[in-house]
């Protein structure tokens, strides 16, 4: 049958497939090289200290500590926020929560919560941003203030917030995010134990959807009870706990999430701070920091460490996560044509190779040639160019080995975590483990698909991100 | 073909095995943690039974009822909140329940998380063995965070070696930790001038001699107010800027000199550290170079300039009132700045 065919569809068939299987087979390598070093990363980690011990050991020595909170139309969550923030088991810092220009009440729920008054704080505008309308503290506490500013976006405001820190660290946390009582303390020990290496540290987020939030406190773990954010669990929990884990332990990570990340103000400022209009604004500061850092030969620190946990609200709709998973498609692939130049450039090392790597086969190639694959390979055998022996034994390979990921992934967050309370949550996650691969996964390739194609158009709106408010999640 | 088929299997099996073990392992976690939370509640009962009826033998039978791992976790944390009589009673009983032998042994052989804590609770319980266990974790445990836990606890103990060989065994990684500004915090004054002698040498890491500064002027005060002032001019930025906030706090009859040279240097933390001490010690005489400072470069020094002005009252006030009704430059802009700072009007 393949006879009857022409010579140029055959091979031009036969190069699709290879793209295909080639970006295929560079992904698997991928993941198989990031579940060995998570496992050997773990391997080295002691077992968690309790926060009691962390503050005896720690306290006196914890460095100050700016906590930035950017809150755009956060007015059911923000005071539930703050409040959670300020009960925070630190012995050094300060919450700023950056109002950029919020069209709901946000501020005024603020005002009234906190009582806050007008203030002038001497800063400098090292980094440019919208103007500032103006600054408020509270006489309740000496740890808050707020900034009321322009709208110009989530980098602007935490550029904003970090003019007007004084702290030596900040940390970037989300308006609508819940931080765990330690989680400072935890974040702050590699700025301890190597102060002068290390430059920022990111924490683990975990999806809140489902558990009993109480006062802007976790204070029952469950998994969610909808479909969408139970699978996206499985999905954090693979992106946490394995790549970021893994990259971290050889000093290329190159994403320290913006919903929880901790860096140094110095060299922050000496990048320019967060790229504004950036749809991935955290990838590219530390892309940035990444390429300062090597351009200016200093030896440094990226690091990612589990045990702080942030706590937030996945979208619930199909809508909503589809437009952040596009989003994040156009961010990965803004930060990659922006930084082109540092992709396999043996000036950048490992940060090059492996995290630039990473980048161009998993975000930029990885959905193309993925959705390329639901296509063709079946056409292909329909056509009589691909077996179907050899379609069904791909298939099953690729989806038994996506449940094997998933699975080992659990294993690393039973090593280190166990946040899920209860036994029968595993054997949920792993049924969850199993059902993403068939549906759930597809649909997330063809949102980043959409992604690419919104970025080749130049489309650059953020899109409605309704949230129903961590304090009413589902139970 | 087959081996697709074949590896595909495989993957399953793996799958389904490590997660059914996972699953049993927790299950069995579960019911190990409610058995010892119970244990451990019974173990809190007695011991603050203890506390008023110091019935030692009733105590001993219960802490030698429970595990080796609870008794060591509830009861060190239990005599964390005792002070006095009270912490040397339920200490002896301890001891004579062996539990220093037990922790001797985690810190051994526990993991890293245990080790240090083990060194923690060893100098809390101060038994006959404890120096010798910690002086083995510094000279032999492979984590550096262990061993400067040991260090800390052997100051403690008040049996920390001489310095050198101390961070010698830390590790040149482990001196640039944080952890060993405690460990300087707790030096006892009787070696404070080993520590002012580590200080003065130029052949060790600029972290450890600034560490070692902060921690002499805070622990020894004026005592080492000449060695700060020496120590003023170092070569190295982090050291002279950690001098000058020592001088900042103990004083020094050359202090306006020093400071006033230190605010021409190169590096912008000594000349902030110089601004800020000018301001703590309150030398109205420096007010002219902290004008001068209110036009540097560097945000933070202008900051600290203007502050250390405003911190001499009236007078520096005055200043700052002059020079933010002046033309347009960076010391206006940072002198109506600070005048602003506070409540607004």
């Amino acid at each position: 049958m393949i006879a009857d065919w022409s010579h140029e569809i055959v091979l031009a068939a036969t190069i699709l497939s290879w793209f295909i299987i080639a970006a295929g087979l560079a992904q698997t390598a991928i993941y198989l090289l990031q579940l060995v070093v998570a496992g050997y990363a773990l391997s080295l980690r002691p077992p968690v200290a309790r926060s009691a011990l962390l503050w005896h050991r720690y306290g006196d020595v914890a460095p100050p500590i700016a906590l930035l909170v950017p809150a755009y139309n956060e007015a059911l969550n923000v005071v539930d926020s703050v409040h959670s923030m300020l009960a925070l088991e630190y012995p050094n810092f300060e919450v700023i929560v950056i109002n950029d220009g919020s069209k709901d009440d946000t501020l005024q729920r603020l005002i009234e919560a906190f009582r806050l008054v007008k203030f002038h704080r001497p800063y400098e505008e090292t980094l440019a941003h919208m103007p500032i309308r103006g600054l408020y503290s509270s006489p309740m506490t000496e740890r808050l203030f707020v900034v009321d500013k322009e709208n110009g976006g989530k980098a602007d405001a935490q550029n904003a917030g970090i003019n007007v820190c004084r702290a030596p660290l900040f940390c970037v946390i989300d308006g609508d995010s819940i931080l765990e009582p330690d989680a400072l303390m935890r974040a702050a020990q590699p700025f301890i134990d190597d102060p002068e290496r290390t430059i920022a540290v990111g924490g683990t987020i975990r999806i809140a959807n489902g558990s009993r939030i109480e006062a802007g406190r976790v204070r029952e773990i469950h998994l969610p009870r909808r479909v969408l954010p139970l699978l996206q669990v499985v999905e954090y929990l693979r992106a946490f706990l394995m790549a970021r884990l893994a990259w971290s332990r050889i000093n290329t990570l190159m994403l320290v999430s913006g919903a929880f990340g901790m860096f140094r103000r110095a060299e922050v400022v000496a990048v320019g701070g967060f790229t504004k209009g950036s749809m991935g604004e955290d990838l590219d500061l530390v892309i940035k920091l990444h390429r300062y850092m090597r351009d200016e030969k200093r030896t440094y620190r990226i690091q990612f460490i589990p045990e702080p946990v942030c706590w937030t609200e996945a979208p619930e709709t199909l809508s909503v996560l589809a437009r952040q998973r596009s989003r994040w498609q156009r961010g990965a692939l803004e930060c990659f044509f922006r930084y082109r130049a540092m992709l396999f450039n043996p000036r950048y090392g490992r940060v090059g190779f492996l995290g630039f790597g990473h980048i161009f086969i998993v975000d930029v190639l990885g959905p193309v040639a993925e959705v390329l694959g639901y296509f063709l390979i079946p056409a292909f055998w329909l056509l009589g160019i691909l077996s179907a022996e050899y379609l069904l034994a791909f298939t099953s390979l690729i989806f038994t080995y996506g449940v094997c990921v998933s699975v080992c992934s659990l294993v690393l967050e039973e090593a280190e975590l166990q946040r899920f309370p209860r036994a029968r949550d595993l054997a949920v996650l792993t049924a969850v483990a199993v059902i993403e691969n068939f549906g759930y996964r597809q649909l997330n390739n063809f949102w980043r698909v959409k992604g690419w194609w919104q970025f080749l158009r130049g489309h650059q709106g953020w899109g409605e991100m309704p949230r129903t408010g961590l304090g009413a999640a589902k139970k | 073909m087959w081996l697709i088929w074949d590896l595909s299997i495989l993957l399953s099996a793996i799958s389904l095995v490590i997660m059914l073990f996972l699953i049993a392992r927790r299950v069995l976690q579960e019911r190990r943690a409610r058995v010892a939370a119970d244990q451990r509640r019974r173990l809190l009962t007695a011991l603050i039974a203890f506390t008023e009826s110091r019935d030692r033998e009733a105590l001993k039978a219960a802490v030698l009822s429970v595990p080796a791992g609870v008794a060591i976790n509830a009861g060190f944390e239990f005599i964390s909140l005792l002070r006095g009589e009270e912490y040397d009673d339920v200490l002896a009983a301890f001891n004579e329940c062996g539990l220093p032998a037990l922790i001797g042994r985690q810190l051994e052989k526990g993991n890293g998380a245990e080790r240090i804590h083990a060194a923690e609770m060893l100098s809390a319980l101060r038994s006959e063995n404890a120096v010798a266990s910690l002086l083995s974790a510094l000279d032999r445990d492979r984590s550096r965070e262990v061993r400067i836990a040991a260090a800390i606890a052997l100051c403690d103990l008040g049996s920390l070696p001489p310095l050198g060989i101390a961070l010698r065994k830390v590790g040149v990684a482990g001196q640039r930790s944080r952890r060993l500004i405690e460990l300087f915090r707790r030096f006892p004054p009787a070696r404070f001038e080993e520590l002012r002698d580590h200080a003065a040498r130029t052949d060790v890491v600029p972290f450890i001699r600034a560490a070692a500064i902060d921690a002499l002027a805070r622990v020894a005060g004026f005592h080492f107010a000449d060695f700060f002032a020496s120590a003023a001019d170092d070569q190295s930025p982090e050291v002279a800027a950690a001098a000058l906030r020592a001088l900042g706090l103990t004083g020094h009859a050359e202090a306006p000199a020093i400071l006033a040279g230190a605010m021409k240097n190169d590096d912008w933390d000594v000349r902030a550290a110089a601004a800020d001490s000018a301001g703590r010690l309150g030398l109205p005489e420096l007010a002219a170079p902290l004008s001068r400072l209110m036009d540097d470069e560097v945000w933070t020094v202008r900051y600290a300039a203007a502050n250390a002005l405003r911190s001499f009252g009236q007078p520096g006030e005055r200043l700052l009132r002059d020079i933010a009704a002046s033309e347009v430059s960076r010391s206006q802009r940072t002198a109506s700045l600070i005048l602003a700072e506070g409540p607004a009007a």
